[in-house]
């Protein structure tokens, strides 16, 4: 036994969400003043575990320790308070305060005399190399430099303990490096950095220890980064090839449905996220598209359903350019479109059932200006039905709904309209094992039936059950493509990693 | 042990009435004190301020009056709130609707009753719809926020009407009241029963009409499509743009029209106070009906009642500032029991925050 306890110890969480059961006994063992990774995948449980370590959630079974003291956050503020401070993916800034009014901001004395606090924070910031101007307001800061200002935060109240939710996200690579000597610097000083990421290079580079959660559960605990390859961290992450459920019979790719050539696009931040993708899906065949959150996948399913422009490069559906069709267009043309975000794109939460159905063909179920209500429940009547969705009243709002029920009549309605080609970005995420077995199921039929079927996964496992070809983005570009059926888990998983061999 | 407000799965159905009732009740409590301070007999200042208002078919046709345009507002305020749009400009579109109909009289002052009426209503509108333009053109192409600049129009449309009436409009003969001169006679709206013009008619005509918009046109379809998500309705093909754009022309000609009914039913003049802050009234209509257009009928009714009742009890010597507080008083009653409508009350330990910040985030 160690004399010095442990900085962070967590054992055996449980924490459950309707339908996912996030944690699945975790462990986590953080030393004092090291560089811990926690590496997983989209869903692997990394996120809801921090959250239990900076008291925004409570696990209903497990123990939190610091420094060997056993302890019970209802509250983030009592987490900060014990010293563990989060530096979450989206920032928590006033944009129209100072820096330095940021940092003290529900941490101050209640007299403030500006100026020394000020200096106090230029002080802090300048014994952790964090280069900012504590005088200079938010909205004039670039990203990185809103980073530096949340862990001042952190630092300001003492954080023994901060957690970096993916950090590396929103950062330039030299801002990247930069970031690395500001947490070694805070290693230095005895803290204990917790980082969160799935970039293996960064890993690699920036931390001491590992460790790897998969689906939930801790698959290597506190490894020492030095003694790992990258390949050795993309197998753990991604995992053995487990015995997978039987492969769909091989089918016979048709004709080309949808082929996309050259494709640029931006993101929401006006950033490249797509440079020169090329693909093309054909009848009959499911193709698999392969990364890490965060890679292009999204903007790539956007622009072809027609909800992003495209900056350059075409979309075909069948022999029709559609590049700038309009979504409406592109659906009646027979492209439908399961969007990553449920509930907020797919679906409008605060509407009813009905309502929800005929979002994509409500003008088909009008009567002069007005829409046709009994028309339009038999729609619905028959996408219920025929997908096997549980709802109370068809009246019911759809906020009510399961996650596999809501996603039961979102698919359900995409395949009603009788497409030809179906675009499924995280078709599955978040759902329980019957919910994706249904979903994969129905993605498969419709591949027997002739459709063509694009599948953007972040989950490799259900990539490698179902597609016929999988294709790895990475950085918005297409990092490598091979066969569904002899596909190599280790080399896609490094190719997700953005490692080339 | 504190009380913390947690929402509800659903709105209570058919909960309003209730709260209302309740809303009423405490307020009319909290009224009778106020009242024996100041001196006056809760019973008897109650009494008169229901007969005033409910009394007889007088007193009903009084507070139908005040009802219409209170549920012109409230309409334009919701129709915008069901796509999650703020109109907060009902009033400077009243102002503006009435000052368009003003100028029409003076136009048509020859012409005959119903043409003119006809003319100034509609004139209303449009006018009602050209204020609420530049704000709906903003949001919709440049994403101006449409709470500000519908407020500032407010701003501008009392400063616009005090010139033309201190200038250019100024009565002569006004012996100076700073006033337009009176509409000709053939231009005012005739009785409908009893003090109630026709206007009545007009209004639940408009209410009904775009009630069945909202609820069930297709347009209303996306504009609730759009109201719930943007993302969602753009993926469902609809024109944000597009609908912004016509909701809020639209909100504006409701509250136009408003001004003119105002103008040629009850006002008979354009005066600066011709608005009577009928478009923030408005506001609290819509919140009190949770946005629906079809609540909004009741609600105007009930806040129109409030109003008479309130100036009727000045005649009994309660003073301005009690007569003020009071409906006041019944305002804050109503709404603040509609929030049960919506949340409940829950006694949590200090222990359970953790559980409830869970909540919040989960529900992101």
């Amino acid at each position: 036994m160690d004399a010095a306890p442990l900085a962070v110890e967590l054992t055996g969480i449980w924490k459950r969400f309707p339908g996912v059961v996030a944690n699945a006994g975790t462990e986590l063992r953080v030393e004092q003043g090291s560089i811990h990774a926690v590496l997983g995948e989209n869903g692997a449980g990394k996120s809801t575990l921090m959250n239990v370590l900076a008291g925004v959630y409570r696990p209903e079974e497990g123990e939190v320790r610091l420094f060997g003291e056993r302890r019970v956050f209802a509250n983030p503020s009592d987490a900060l308070a014990a010293g563990v401070g989060m530096v979450h993916q989206e920032f928590r800034l006033v944009p129209t305060f100072t820096v330095a009014e940021n940092v003290v901001l529900g941490a101050a004395e209640r007299v403030l005399n500006m100026g020394a606090v000020e200096r106090r924070v230029a002080e802090l910031a300048e014994q952790f190399s964090l280069d900012v101007d504590p005088q200079r307001h938010i909205w004039q800061l670039s990203m990185g430099e809103r980073q530096r200002v949340e862990i001042l935060k952190a630092l300001w109240r003492d954080a023994e303990i901060l957690i970096l939710d993916e950090p590396t996200a929103v950062l330039t690579p030299n801002e990247a490096d930069e970031l690395g000597l500001v947490i070694r610097r805070m290693a230095n000083d005895g803290r204990s950095v917790i980082f969160i990421s799935h970039k293996l290079h960064e890993v690699k580079r920036y931390c001491d220890e590992a460790t790897v959660l998969r689906g939930g559960r801790t698959v290597a605990s506190s490894m020492a980064v030095a003694d790992l390859s990258p390949q050795q961290l993309a197998e753990l992450m991604v995992g053995e090839a487990t015995d997978t459920a039987a492969r769909p019979e091989p089918s016979q790719p048709g004709e080309q449905l949808l082929a996309v050539e050259k494709l640029c696009a931006f993101n929401n931040r006006n950033l490249e996220a797509l440079s020169d993708i090329s693909l093309s899906v054909h009848a009959g065949e499911i193709v698999g598209i392969a990364g890490v959150a965060g890679n292009g996948q999204r903007e790539l399913a956007d622009v072809i359903a027609g909800l992003r422009e495209a900056t350059s490069g075409t979309v075909t559906l069948f022999d029709e350019d559609v590049t700038t069709a309009t979504v409406r267009h592109r659906f009646r043309s027979g492209l439908s479109y399961i969007p990553e975000d449920r509930v907020g794109v797919g679906l409008a939460p605060q509407l009813s059932v009905t309502d929800n159905a005929i979002l994509r063909s409500y003008r088909d179920h009008t009567r002069g200006p007005l829409i046709a209500v009994d028309r339009a429940k038999a729609f619905c009547t028959q996408v219920i039905d025929s997908f096997k969705v549980r709802t109370g009243s068809l009246d019911q709002r759809i906020a009510g709904l399961s996650g596999g029920n809501l996603q039961r009549l979102l698919v359900g309605r995409e395949l009603t309209a009788e497409p030809s080609v179906i675009v499924a970005s995280q078709p599955t995420r978040g759902l329980d094992v019957q919910g994706v077995k249904a979903i994969q199921e129905l993605l498969i039929e419709a591949r027997d039936r002739g459709l063509g079927v694009l599948m953007i996964s972040e989950d490799l496992d259900e990539l490698l059950a179902v597609s016929d070809r999988i294709i790895v983005m990475h950085g918005g570009r297409i990092a490598a493509e091979c066969d569904g059926a002899d596909a190599n888990r280790s080399a896609i998983g490094l190719a997700m990693a953005g490692e080339t061999q | 042990m504190r009380p913390v407000l947690v929402r509800r799965e659903a709105p209570v159905r058919g909960g309003q009435p209730l709260a209302f009732a309740v809303g009423l009740l405490v307020a009319l409590l909290f009224g009778s004190v106020l009242l024996l301070v100041a001196g006056d007999s809760p019973m008897e200042v109650y009494r008169r301020m229901l007969s005033a208002s409910f009394g007889d078919m007088e007193a009903f046709s009084v507070t139908l009056n005040r009802a219409i345009p209170l549920a012109l507002a409230g309409l334009a305020v919701a129709i915008a709130a069901t796509m999650g749009l703020w109109n907060i400009g009902a009033e400077g579109q009243i102002l503006f609707g009435a000052t368009t109909a003003a100028g029409i009289a003076q136009i048509g002052e020859g012409w005959s009753g119903p043409v003119l009426i006809i003319a100034m209503i509609v004139g209303a509108s449009i006018g009602g719809a050209v204020w609420a333009l530049g704000p709906a053109a903003a949001k919709a192409y440049v994403g101006v926020n449409e709470i500000i600049t519908t407020l500032m129009l407010n701003e501008i449309a009392i400063r616009l009407v005090r010139y033309l009436i201190n200038g250019p409009w100024k009565d002569p003969e006004g012996f100076g009241f700073v006033q337009a001169p009176a509409l000709p006679g053939q231009s005012l709206l005739p009785d409908l029963f009893q003090r109630t013009h026709i206007g009545l008619l007009i209004a639940i005509g408009v209410l009904a009409v775009v009630g069945l918009m909202v609820s069930r046109s297709s347009w209303g379809y996306e504009l609730r499509v759009a109201g719930s998500s943007g993302a969602t309705a753009t993926y469902a093909g609809i024109s944000l743009k597009r609908k912004i754009l016509t909701v809020l022309v639209l909100a504006g000609a409701v509250a136009g029209l408003a001004g003119g009914i105002e103008l040629t039913g009850n006002a008979t003049r354009l005066t600066e106070t011709i608005s009577n802050y009928y478009g923030y009234s408005g506001i609290i209509v819509a919140a009190l009906a949770l946005m629906r257009p079809s609540g909004v009928a009741a609600v105007a009714v009930l806040f129109g009642a409030v109003q008479v009742g309130g100036q009727s009890i000045k005649a009994i010597g309660v003073s301005d500032a009690v007569s003020t507080v009071l409906q006041a008083l019944i305002l804050f009653g109503v709404i603040a029991a509609g929030v049960l409508i919506v949340y409940r009350v829950e006694l949590a330990e200090a222990a359970a925050r953790g559980a409830r910040s869970e909540r919040r985030v989960r529900s992101r």
